[in-house]
């Protein structure tokens, strides 16, 4: 029987050799590919539950000897009040270069070079991390720090001094990078004054005191409040007890969230004009989106796929970069933030003169994929390609157990992975349709553009302008962050 | 979705890593090989696990093959790679071809009138281009647009992208494991049948693409830095090439240059994933092995120089300002290049002398760090500062400080400890480099180009061998006046 088995295994395989390679052809339509069956991990085959509740996410991965590990903590920037503006810019540097209870900056930063790890730390708008990754050899002595300085910060005075000094050097240049001052304006008028658009200045960052720092520590690093994520060459068991050394030391807190207000203004459509004498226009034409967690969401991803997400398949690229070479960067996309809708917004760089031409070919595939239904052709590429590609998201061992733990620790469906791909298919022409609809809305465009007003405004023969032709112009003024002060 | 251009930076980067050993640990590098009778060279690394494939061709042509009047062109030339093949992108090729042959003819005629000639007659050229204008409009019912990359897209291609550099044009896709045959299939098509249908509006693309960059602080200057830094080497421009180049290049020119570099025996593909070799080189030998063999590159012909002088130049505009000091030193494979490696480890970093030193003790930078590049031919070490303006310091002020940097590594060199770490940062560096099967198809290829991927190994080696004398040496030998370039960028409005 065994046998039997074996013979039949090698005809298997030789056959699907056979089949891969029987014929060339010519053309990718005449491919025929051998069927490929792949089911996504399973977040609960990971899950662990260590000392004072403290989730973690852990995969043994024994190829090479490395250890990567990453804590992932609920805090961020939304939570830091208006007049400490900064503190997370000043938190991201400070915690392993302030020093532990028992450690120097410095210190900490020489040995994990010397053995050489890597150890980082980064805040973002509602979620940190602090990073670790070591050769297996030195798991023990990585771990130690990393709880360390988890646990025992101290933001000693010198590492905040220096984390200042970078800081404000840096809004020196806060308005010289168009992107940057296109990316944070347009969200200053979609979001209106509120902790999403708190802005750093040096008056704010100057403001800020190592009990500051250690306070807001105190109010978020506890175990409840993290999950960990971690893969590479350790046991797994044996990974749980180092961690529970640590773990049961650490006490819980209560926890408390700042109240953060939803309601968000309803901006006066029209142009917002900054100027800046650069030679093109830099340009974002949209409104609030959505969460990701709307149920709409997949049709979302498959509409915008179409429109002017799926790069070159996408209508905006074709037209506007491929046809009419108007531009290297130009599509539409949707950002999403935790717990407060995101972004919708079409882009495009190019030339002054070609401005107004290209924001007008943008509006233009708005109106059409809300209008009309999309092709057959353009479903089938859309869904297949989230199809297709969603082992992808699997890749990376660590990046994997980094998802599952964002996963939990922002109250989504575990089994978003397990679902997806029926979501995806799901989708239909009649659903894109109706989500063009519903979320994009021409009424509602803001048309910000970061660029030089008189060739702008001017526009060019397919185009004339002036801009107003678009909407109400509203010219903007930036803030100087060194200053407090608009500048011109 | 964009064609990035890998900065001279990031691969000045990735060479750096390249020097790691990962001996001491037992590591290998496990790369099966197999050769074309076209001399396509077929590299693979099998990672069983997740069902995919990275699937990445490179070949040995970059803007050091370029010369006055058509620098930028390697990069156009990538970008034209994705507008349709002879069998891709077109729904009736006799047809499309006949309306482009038009185009061409006209176009030629647009370009003497404009180009060749000082008073060019401007009406005729209007009536010219309003021709070509239509012929592009009869032309858009025989091209199917994007037609390579919408495949790769519905087949789940992703990381879809290429990239061209100094030395190096790369393409990429990573595929379900069951779908490398379609890579196999539209790479050879398009090395063998490339065909550049719409290349004028390519060409406008690029010319944004530029404008991108020179809108980004402190572009043109260290574009000026690294013209006057490279005199006699085609690393003298960047990728991106001179904006009146890029107005100029001819489809003719682009037809000579795929012909001359886009050939198999200037190529290397790569596989990184979860696959069984026999199969990659069944298929290699069935798609790739139709590709006609090319006649032998000539590698490009260009020394450095001494540059006997000592160069200053000074710059100001948006962005941070710097102080920046460019040193000759040789090119990759050189025995000198390890010791410089580690040498810019043991200044960079957050532990590094030049932090310690000019960030933390002296406070007035905010940043201060070097980097050894040794690219194919020619190399740079650079240092890099960032001054403190909110107490006073000027860029020019930090000069005198890198100096005593220098010179304390020429007269008391560098500590056994120092030397140790950065040893062991390589190590660790070129271990965990092997965790991403991306990172790993664009090292070994890159390197199997210029000294074989086996290189990567022997490097780690001579790494290992260097000593504190070795380092000493080193600065001594390249950190000499007239062999420096010194690059002061200050904040202002510059001449727009």
């Amino acid at each position: 029987m065994k046998k039997i088995k074996a013979v039949f295994l090698i005809c298997l395989l030789l056959f699907s050799g056979f089949s891969l390679v029987l014929a060339q052809v010519s053309r990718p339509e005449e491919l025929k590919f051998p069927p490929l069956k792949f089911e996504p991990p399973n977040p609960a085959d990971y899950r662990v539950v260590l000392s004072n509740g403290l989730r973690a996410y852990v995969r043994e991965e024994r190829e090479l000897p490395i250890i990567n590990i990453v804590a992932i903590i609920h805090t961020g920037g939304l939570y830091v009040p208006k007049e400490k503006a900064g503190l997370d810019s000043l938190l991201s540097d400070c915690l392993i270069k302030g020093g532990t209870k028992t450690r120097s900056g410095p210190e900490i930063e020489e040995r994990i070079d010397f053995l050489g790890g890597s150890l980082n730390f980064s805040v973002g708008e509602r979620t940190a991390s602090l990073s670790l990754s070591v050769l297996s050899k030195d798991l023990d002595e990585g771990l130690d720090i990393f709880f360390d300085v988890l646990m025992n910060p101290e933001f000693r005075e010198d590492s905040l001094k220096l984390a200042k000094g970078r800081i404000i050097e840096q809004m020196r240049t806060a308005n010289d990078n168009p992107s940057q001052i296109l990316a944070r304006e347009f969200e200053k008028v979609l979001y209106g004054e509120h902790p999403l658009t708190y802005q750093a200045t040096k008056a704010t960052v100057e403001g800020i005191s190592q009990s500051d720092l250690k306070a807001f520590h105190s109010q978020y690093f506890f175990p409840k409040n993290i999950i960990i994520a971690a893969a590479g060459d350790f046991s797994r068991g044996q990974l749980r007890t180092k961690i529970n050394r640590y773990a049961s030391k650490w006490s819980n807190k209560s926890l408390s969230f700042p109240n953060i207000s939803r309601n968000f203004p309803q901006p006066e459509p029209g142009v917002y004009f900054i100027q800046k004498k650069i030679n093109q226009g830099y340009v974002s034409v949209g409104h609030l989106g959505i969460e990701d967690t709307n149920p709409d969401y997949f049709a979302v991803q498959v509409m915008n796929f179409i429109l002017g997400g799926g790069s070159f398949t996408s209508r905006i690229t074709s037209k506007v970069r491929s046809d009419e070479g108007l531009a290297y960067n130009t599509g539409s996309r949707f950002t999403y933030r935790w717990g407060f809708p995101g972004t919708f917004s079409g882009y495009v760089q190019t030339k002054s003169e070609t401005v107004g031409y290209a924001i007008s070919l943008i509006l233009k595939e708005f109106e059409r994929i809300r209008k009309e239904p999309v092709s057959e052709a353009e479903m089938e590429t859309a869904i297949n390609y989230y199809l297709e590609s969603f082992a992808d998201f699997f890749q990376s061992p660590i990046g994997t157990m980094v998802n599952f733990a964002n996963l939990e620790l922002q109250g989504k469906p575990m089994n978003y992975y397990a679902t997806y791909r029926d979501k995806i298919r799901a989708v239909t022409k009649e659903k894109v349709m109706e989500v063009a609809n519903k979320y994009i809305q021409p009424d509602k465009m803001v048309i910000m553009i970061v660029g030089d007003w008189e060739p702008c405004n001017k526009g060019s023969e397919k185009f004339p302008g002036p801009l107003d032709r678009l909407g109400k112009v509203h010219r903007v003024k930036l803030l100087d962050p060194l200053t407090g002060q608009l500048v011109e | 979705m964009n064609f990035r251009k890998v900065a001279v930076l990031l691969l000045g980067c990735s060479l750096l890593l390249a020097l790691g050993t990962a001996a001491s640990a037992q590591l290998k590098l496990e790369v099966k090989e197999h050769v074309l009778d076209n001399g396509l060279k077929i590299l693979m690394i099998p990672k069983p696990g997740v069902p995919r494939v990275v699937c990445h061709i490179y070949y040995k042509v970059g803007s050091i093959n370029e010369r006055p009047g058509i620098t930028g062109i390697a990069h156009v030339h990538e970008h034209m790679m994705f507008k349709g093949t002879r069998i891709m992108g077109v729904t009736d090729f006799e047809a499309d071809d006949a309306i482009n042959k038009q185009i061409d003819e006209l176009m030629e005629k647009i370009y003497r009138e404009k180009y060749w000639k000082r008073d060019g007659d401007q009406q005729k050229i209007a009536e010219w281009q309003k021709q070509v204008d239509e012929l592009i409009k009869a032309e858009k019912k025989y091209i199917i647009k994007d037609h390579l990359w919408e495949t790769y897209m519905k087949n789940g291609g992703t990381g879809l992208n290429a990239s061209t550099s100094d030395e190096v044009t790369g393409y990429y896709v990573t595929l379900p494991s069951n779908k490398v045959e379609l890579q196999m299939l539209l790479e050879s098509d398009r090395m063998m049948n490339a065909y550049f249908r719409e290349f004028y509006s390519e060409k406008d693309v690029v010319m944004e693409e530029r404008r991108l960059s020179e809108n980004r602080p402190g572009f043109l200057f260290n574009e000026q830095v690294r013209a006057t830094f490279y005199v006699g080497a085609p690393y003298h421009w960047q990728v991106i090439g001179w904006m009146d180049d890029l107005r100029r290049i001819t489809k003719q020119d682009l037809i000579e240059f795929n012909n001359k570099y886009y050939v198999p025996n200037n190529a290397v593909a790569i596989y990184v994933g979860d696959f069984k070799p026999e199969e990659i080189i069944q298929l290699a030998e069935k798609y790739f092995g139709r590709v006609p063999k090319g006649k032998d590159v000539e590698p490009i012909r260009t020394s450095v120089p001494p540059q006997n002088s000592h160069k200053r130049m000074y710059g100001e505009g948006p962005g941070m300002p710097s102080l920046q000091m460019w040193f000759h030193i040789p090119e990759d494979g050189h025995p000198d290049v390890p010791a410089l490696s580690l040498l810019s480890s043991i200044l960079s970093g957050e532990t590094g002398r030049l932090t310690k030193v000019l960030v933390k003790e002296k406070d007035v930078a905010i940043r201060a760090m070097a980097m050894a590049r040794p690219q194919w031919y020619t190399g740079a070490f650079t240092f890099n500062v960032i001054p403190k303006l909110q107490k006073g310091i000027q860029p020019e002020d930090l000069e005198k400080d890198v100096w005593e940097e220098i010179d304390k590594i020429k007269k008391e060199a560098v500590t056994a400890e120092e030397l140790q770490k950065a040893k062991n940062r390589a190590e660790a560096s070129f271990i965990r480099s092997l965790e991403s099967p991306m990172f790993l198809a664009m090292r070994v290829g890159r390197a199997e180009l210029n000294r074989g991927w086996r290189s990567l190994l022997t490097d780690l080696e001579d790494l290992k061998k260097v000593t504190a004398e070795d380092i000493k040496n080193v600065a001594t030998k390249y950190f000499v006046k007239d062999n420096c370039l010194v690059a002061v960028y200050s904040r202002g409005q510059g001449r727009r």
